[in-house]
């Protein structure tokens, strides 16, 4: 081992280890760790290899969005980075954990000097300027790549703007990211996006129907709770690999405290091993029908086992029975009439849901006793549920669940979502970093915006339904023409992540320019003509990561300049004045400044539950970071921040950080009311069903929870979508997208290190499997109405029989001969099917499948989509 | 001589791989090594499938056969705590030690030509580190220490075991780790996911 220089796999192969030493260099003031003296007790004929703790350790950054954002530390030598560790700032402990990382943090280095990251930037050979046949945009994804000099690039790119905005005016120009946009507002304006992503039905529902509301993403009480529940039923949820850091470990402690868990779910994943749950096999975006048929229990056992809190419904809600139905409204729209099936003659009993959802209509009645009004119960889950088309009232059925046992607002009861960064621990963040002092420049553009969902047709058609700004903020459905000359991904993941990807595809092969900021060869880059890499968090002055709400991570500098890779920001800084925009009108304030405000504004709630400045600084401090700024008195110095990378608090029970979903609410419902019209948990929600109907996408969305269905889904199996019938469609089973660990949604897919550790297979069930002579490690052809794609098979007894399985986020690998995907892209498999309030439904799917000729190489053995000779020079794509 | 191990809690692991992770890059391993390897393992049909995960690693046995087997003198165990190291100055990559040792850990390296594997963090531990992998579990299912004292602190009261059949039978090299076993990980007839 001695004189290798240990650095990432990818670049000891390639031979950079002198050029990263040259490009590298620390700006850190961190502490070097604690090196005691070696204190050698082996025998005296072996050799002591050097101190393998040597070098500086730096707060790294782990910026992805799986809800963790835990600490990540690099060991730093000569510029070099050796190695990496997690949370050592203090005892791990139940009133304080440590923030551990996850097998992706602890890989984070593979990613950041990852062989196949761009160097410089790429032009598509092919493309020219002028539009038309000269931008030649069929040949996207499948052209050569050029290197080109920054300025040549940006020259370019602001010539075709300018040629662009003279004929078509700014609503030609589709812009994603921030900086892209900040620069593209200052320019006269672009057309935006939005779409309800991960959230699902989640991210309008509930702020209509009075259920917490969106970005509160959270119905859970705090950690210190969770223990209190004598039952934790869960829906869809899998902590292990979907909610980053330590949320697993909040509930294993749950587990060996008693609570008994329940899961609700089409796969016996980890966490339901791990936390011992009685699994019920579940069909995927049938929980309406599931949770309809709970509540049919809960009201034929109610006489006998007084299983429903009455006070609670009568003073929370509305719209549950006919007596308490919001003025003006049927009475006989009552939700308990409909779950009786009074009116509608459909009772909708367990043996009515098991047919939709595949659960034991004893099961369902036996769920249905165990979360009733007297038993300390939690009713969660992830956005799994909601993540479905025509699923709108999803969160108000989980709502009105909850209210029917009145599971809000006091110790060992809740129901709705405990997820992301805050599963396991809900309540508002303890720690906030302040304003980098930046202003928003607002996109002078107002009235075009294209829902994800349908996103991608809209550009391809010139045709869209224009439903307002945000997922929230929103507006009756108007038709619009839309003519894009330009898409721009200053960031994110958009042609890899939004439905329809195949439409996608075509979409981005039609306009004039496609730019992509990113650091890999990513599906944004793709189909891209020109590539600006940027460079990542670990190559910024500092700044600071929120994930779960009792600490705050505070990253800085790990390596100096990578190559010639520049911030988002830094683009626009050069982009803008080819553009006649002077970049001081956009960023007044450099980014050492941004990271000092942020740093002197933020504070931290104290305990006695008061909000105070959380960071103190010196001048010497002040001066150190070349920054303007007085000195202020905090909860931790700078310098020690710094140093640890980590603040947290240290919990005990009753302490000002108790917290109590809908407590407030409870106490004093006039005072604290809920998001919604009357201010209360509206079971029958008049807005709900008006507003979904006025935005046009689809008509079913009803006041009161009901069951529906779209053209896909458990019914889509079927032929004519008829369950009844039974007779299976062209495409008999369901597919949906399990969040996977090898990736944080599609960012990291190309790291080697993850891709040998996560094979990313397609799971199918053992039967099903067998049934088409399929064992693991076959190739299967996976075929959904949209599109194919190759994976190789886990054959698995955890996964229900009809429900195909397949990992969320590979980075598209089109055969462009055979028109097959290679990597198991979700969204190559998914149309745009549009329904409510423009919910993506990746949980929605259906597909059929059979066994590949093809053999299949492991994704670890395809070839990089970049690479780079001994010599620097860039060598395309990789062996 | 106290001996160090591992507890694994396997009522607490989600087969994550963070331990395995974080052993590749503390270790600095090239695709094709891994030294700590988190599995997955199912038992019986559905609906009726239990579940199981392991994180396996060189056990640092207190009869090493990796030891024994090899000619060169150069896998030895610490004196002062029963670490299993393979002097990589005195390896020849002549892997005897892959072909000896029962549960399969030494691992080859191509680029080296020298063979390896886990030293249990040996020298991070000399100089104040702790070791890699149960530093990061985010489960906290994995723990390392004296084997005496891993079993007071989590046996509570029983004695946690060091064999079960997707391991390999202990009687051979005597390895030093304790698993909080899950009763289906008894099972003969348990499958890996390909997960």
């Amino acid at each position: 081992m001695e004189g290798k220089g240990r650095i990432t796999e990818g670049m000891t192969r390639r031979g950079f280890v002198a050029a990263a030493a040259a490009a590298s260099a620390l700006a850190a003031l961190g502490n070097a760790g604690c090196s005691p003296s070696q204190n050698s007790v082996v025998k005296k004929d072996h050799a002591t290899p050097p101190d393998p703790t040597e070098g500086e350790w730096v707060t790294a950054a782990c910026w992805h969005n799986c809800g963790g954002r835990c600490l990540n530390k690099a060991l730093v030598k000569d510029g070099i980075i050796v190695r990496q560790k997690t949370d050592d700032t203090h005892e791990d402990s139940y009133e304080q954990f440590q923030q551990r990382a996850c097998v992706r943090g602890r890989a984070q280095r593979n990613q950041v000097l990852s062989a196949d990251r761009i160097r410089k930037p790429l032009k598509r050979a092919g493309w020219a300027p002028g539009g038309g046949a000269a931008s030649n945009g069929q040949m996207r994804g499948k052209d050569e790549w050029e290197e080109i000099e920054w300025d040549e690039a940006l020259s370019l790119i602001a010539q075709e703007f300018d040629r662009i905005k003279a004929a078509y005016g700014n609503k030609a120009f589709f812009i994603n990211g921030s900086e892209a946009q900040q620069l593209m507002a200052a320019y006269g304006g672009f057309v935006n996006n939005w779409g309800t992503t991960s959230y699902g039905a989640f991210a309008y529902t509930p702020g209509i129907c009075g259920f917490g509301g969106f970005n509160l993403s959270d119905n859970g009480n705090d950690r210190l709770d969770f223990k209190n529940c004598e039952v934790i039923v869960l829906i869809g949820s899998n902590p292990a690999w979907s909610s980053g850091g330590s949320p697993i470990y909040h509930a294993l402690l749950c587990k060996e405290g008693g609570t008994k868990f329940v899961a609700f779910d089409p796969f016996y994943n980890e966490s339901h091993s791990a936390l011992e749950a009685e699994w019920i096999p579940t069909r995927p975006g049938t929980e309406t029908a599931l949770f309809l048929g709970i509540a049919h229990e809960m009201l034929r056992m109610d006489a006998e086992k007084k299983l429903i809190d009455w006070d609670f419904l009568n003073k929370y809600t509305i719209g549950f029975d006919a007596e308490h139905m919001p003025e003006g409204e049927d009475p006989q729209g009552n939700f308990k009439d409909y779950v009786l099936g009074t009116y509608d003659k459909t009772p909708k009993t367990p043996q009515w849901a098991s047919v939709r959802c595949g659960v034991a209509p004893e099961k369902i009645s036996a769920v249905a006793e165990l979360i009733g009004k007297d038993t300390k119960a939690a009713v969660v889950g992830s956005y799994a549920a909601a993540r479905n088309t025509h699923v709108d009232n999803w969160p108000q059925m989980l709502m009105t669940i909850g209210a029917m046992g009145g599971h809000y607002g006091k110790s060992g009861h809740m129901c709705g979502l405990t997820t992301n960064a805050r599963a396991y621990n809900g309540g508002s963040t303890i720690f906030q970093a302040g304003s980098s002092g930046l202003k928003s420049i607002e996109n002078p553009i107002k009235d075009e915006a294209l829902c994800h969902v349908e996103m991608w047709r809209g550009i391809l058609t010139g045709s869209y339904n224009y439903t307002g700004s945000s997922s929230s903020k929103r507006n009756p459905g108007v038709k619009k023409d839309i003519d894009i000359h330009v898409i721009w991904h200053g960031g994110g993941a958009r042609l890899q992540t939004a439905d329809d990807q195949v439409t996608g595809i075509k979409a981005h092969r039609k306009v004039d320019l496609v730019i992509s900021n990113a650091s890999f060869l990513t599906t944004n880059s793709k189909y891209a003509d020109f590539i600006l890499p940027v460079s990542t968090l670990w190559e910024r002055d500092g700044g600071f990561l929120t994930g779960n709400r009792e600490m705050l991570i505070m990253y800085s500098r790990v390596l100096d300049r990578y190559f010639e890779t520049y911030s988002d920001q830094e683009i626009v800084m050069m982009l803008a004045p080819k553009l006649g925009i002077d970049p001081l009108t956009i960023y007044p304030i450099d980014e050492k400044q941004q990271f000092f405000n942020q740093a002197a504004g933020a504070t931290m709630i104290n305990d006695k539950g008061e909000k105070v400045p959380l960071i103190s600084f010196t001048q010497a401090e002040i001066d150190a970071l070349k920054v303007e700024g007085k000195p202020q008195d905090g909860f931790i110095s700078f310098t020690e921040f710094k140093e640890k990378g980590v603040v947290s608090v240290k919990r005990k029970e009753g302490d000002a950080y108790t917290y109590y979903f809908g407590k407030d609410f409870i106490e004093d419902p006039v005072a604290n009311p809920m998001t919604s019209e009357s201010g209360l948990m509206e079971i029958y929600c008049r807005k709900l069903a008006a507003s979904c109907k006025s935005f046009g996408f689809s008509s079913d969305v009803t006041p009161i929870p009901t069951y529906y269905t779209g053209p896909e889904g458990y019914p889509g199996t079927f032929a004519g979508g008829d369950i009844e019938a039974g007779k299976p469609s062209k495409y008999p089973f369901q597919l949906y997208n399990p969040h996977y660990l090898r990736r944080v949604h599609s960012v990291m897919d190309n790291v080697q290190w993850l891709r040998e550790a996560w094979v990313n297979p397609v799971y199918l069930n053992a039967q099903d499997a067998s049934a088409k002579q399929i064992k693991t490690g076959d190739t299967v052809k996976i075929t959904s109405p949209y599109a194919s794609c190759l994976r190789t098979a886990c054959v698995t007894e955890r996964l229900m029989p009809g429900v195909v399985g397949l990992p969320h986020g590979a980075w598209v690998d089109v055969d462009e001969a055979t028109g097959i995907d290679k990597a198991g892209s979700d969204n190559y498999l998914y149309g745009c099917v549009v329904s409510g309030a423009g919910v993506s439904g990746w949980n929605s799917g259906i597909c059929t499948f059979e066994k590949a000729a093809e053999e299949l190489a492991p994704d670890i053995d395809r070839p990089l989509l970049v690479s780079y000779e001994e010599n620097g020079d860039y060598a395309g794509k990789g062996m | 001589m106290a001996q160090i191990g591992f507890y694994h809690d396997m009522t607490r692991c989600t087969g994550c791989k963070a331990c395995q992770m974080a052993c590749k890059d503390k270790n600095d391993l090239d695709i094709g090594n891994i030294f700590r390897h988190a599995e997955s393992f199912e038992v019986g049909t559905f609906p009726n499938v239990q579940t199981y995960c392991y994180s396996f690693t060189c056990n640092h046995c207190e009869s090493p056969a990796c030891m024994a087997a090899c000619s060169q003198g150069a896998i030895y165990k610490t004196d002062d705590d029963g670490s299993v190291i393979i002097d990589q100055d005195l390896c020849i990559g002549c892997q005897s030690c892959l072909k000896a040792c029962p549960y399969g850990v030494p691992q080859y390296n191509e680029a080296t030509q020298k063979t390896g594997k886990c030293d249990a963090c040996y020298w991070l531990r000399k100089n104040g580190e702790d070791v890699a992998c149960a530093s990061t579990c985010p489960a906290r299912a994995l723990f390392f220490g004296e084997m005496d004292a891993l079993q007071q602190k989590h046996g509570n009261g029983k004695q946690l075991v060091n064999e079960f059949p997707a391991l390999g039978l202990a009687s051979m090299t005597l390895p030093s780790v304790l698993v909080n076993l899950k009763a289906c990980a008894q099972e003969e007839g348990f499958a890996p996911s390909l997960f």
